[in-house]
């Protein structure tokens, strides 16, 4: 057993990445005006709704979310950290306010308009209110959860996941928002990593740095809430409240984009290396993104309840309404 | 989505079809990091070699 042998599972489902990795950048080349990372989506989406992922070609397919995060790690050298740490209190005051009143309306909104129960109510809400399909599988385990529950939950944030992901740069653009104020509403506002990540870019290269630094802060809460709803289910739950589920449940690329902002800014790295770092950043967010758009299963979306749809419209309607008028008062 | 996929997810690891028995010994334990610390260790081995490559 070699090296060579453990990679190739991952050899069908990374060339079916790259194949439309490179597919899109053609055609982003060919069309004036269209972003590659949007085109990468749309790619993965026709190709998963059309034929879907060959089994074959799931190992390497599941390697986008590594790509993702590794993407993210080196977009610190891109980050200028004075310009981030002059708008740091703003945008960290917006992401606190914003996740914990989220929350607190989702679960209003979920258990007296639709009357939908716990713990499906607080899925919804975390999903909604942290970081999409993550946050929602991190508090079912906390809550103890039902596996179906979960499933449930994750899918009606898939679903305003692909919706939003179209949606949000069109409103951007149609709203005249400058990069950094359309960056940081729809990392306020929008549910998972990855579609914020591609939203921001598909506006434009700065909207999507600020996009994504918004929704990493955003997603540093998910340990604090994990613990906040441990607690206030304490009798029910069996999971320990504290700093080690604090520590378990922090996404720990997190520290390796600030380790990257810190070198970066310090001068260590040319202007050659920081072009090249950037390169592959953007490499690495087109593979993800196909592998997004390739999750992207309209079949599933059918499946998903009125109710659970209704309460999560509800909220993403009153949250990015607000965050549109906080951003533009603020930023 | 699947129910494997959301214990996945939860944990933080990447989903892996991969025989999780098999492999090298560097393999598995690649496969047992949580997928926040391949993305660190991927992410710094990249600037790494940047600063290796084009020095200032």
């Amino acid at each position: 057993m070699t090296i060579l042998d453990d990679f190739r599972p991952y050899v069908p489902g990374l060339v079916l990445l790259g194949g439309g990795a490179l597919l899109s950048v053609v055609v982003a080349d060919a069309v004036p005006g269209v972003q590659p990372l949007v085109v990468a989506v749309a790619i993965g989406a026709l190709v998963g709704n059309a034929v879907g992922t060959p089994a074959s070609a799931e190992p390497g397919v599941d390697v986008d979310k590594l790509f993702l995060e590794t993407g993210i790690v080196l977009l610190g050298a891109a980050v200028a950290v004075e310009e981030f740490l002059a708008a740091g209190p703003t945008v960290l005051g917006l992401v606190i306010a914003f996740v914990a009143g989220g929350i607190l309306f989702a679960e209003v909104v979920a258990r007296t308009l639709f009357r939908i129960g716990t713990p499906t109510s607080s899925l919804l809400a975390a999903g909604a209110g942290i970081c999409g399909v993550s946050a929602v599988v991190a508090i079912g385990r906390v809550l103890d959860a039902r596996g179906a529950a979960i499933t449930f939950a994750a899918a009606t944030i898939l679903l305003f996941d692909a919706v939003t992901l179209v949606v949000f740069p069109l409103a951007g653009e149609w709203l005249g928002l400058s990069s950094r104020q359309f960056g940081v509403w729809a990392g306020v506002s929008m549910f998972s990593t990855g579609p914020v990540a591609a939203a921001g870019f598909a506006h434009s290269t700065e909207a999507g740095q600020w996009a994504t630094v918004t929704k990493l802060a955003r997603n540093a809460l998910l340990g604090g809430v994990a613990v906040a709803y441990s607690l206030a289910y304490a009798a029910r739950s069996a999971a320990d409240p504290g700093v080690r589920r604090l520590w378990a449940e922090f996404p720990k690329f997190l520290l390796g984009f600030l380790l990257v902002a810190a070198v970066a800014n310090s001068g260590l790295l040319s202007p050659a290396a920081l072009a090249s770092i950037g390169r592959i950043s953007d490499a690495l967010f087109t593979l993800a993104f196909v592998g997004l758009g390739l999750s992207i299963r309209i079949d599933d979306m059918r499946a998903v309840g009125a109710a659970p749809v209704g309460a999560v419209l509800v909220h993403l309607l009153v949250v990015s309404t607000v965050a549109l008028a906080a951003v533009r008062a603020l930023l | 989505m699947t129910d494997e996929d959301v214990d996945d997810a939860s944990e933080g690891r990447a989903v892996d079809h991969a025989d999780d028995v098999g492999g090298t010994r560097l393999a598995r334990r690649w496969r047992a990091l949580d997928r926040g610390w391949q993305a660190l260790c991927l992410g710094l081995a990249i600037v790494f070699v940047h600063l290796v490559i084009y020095p200032v």
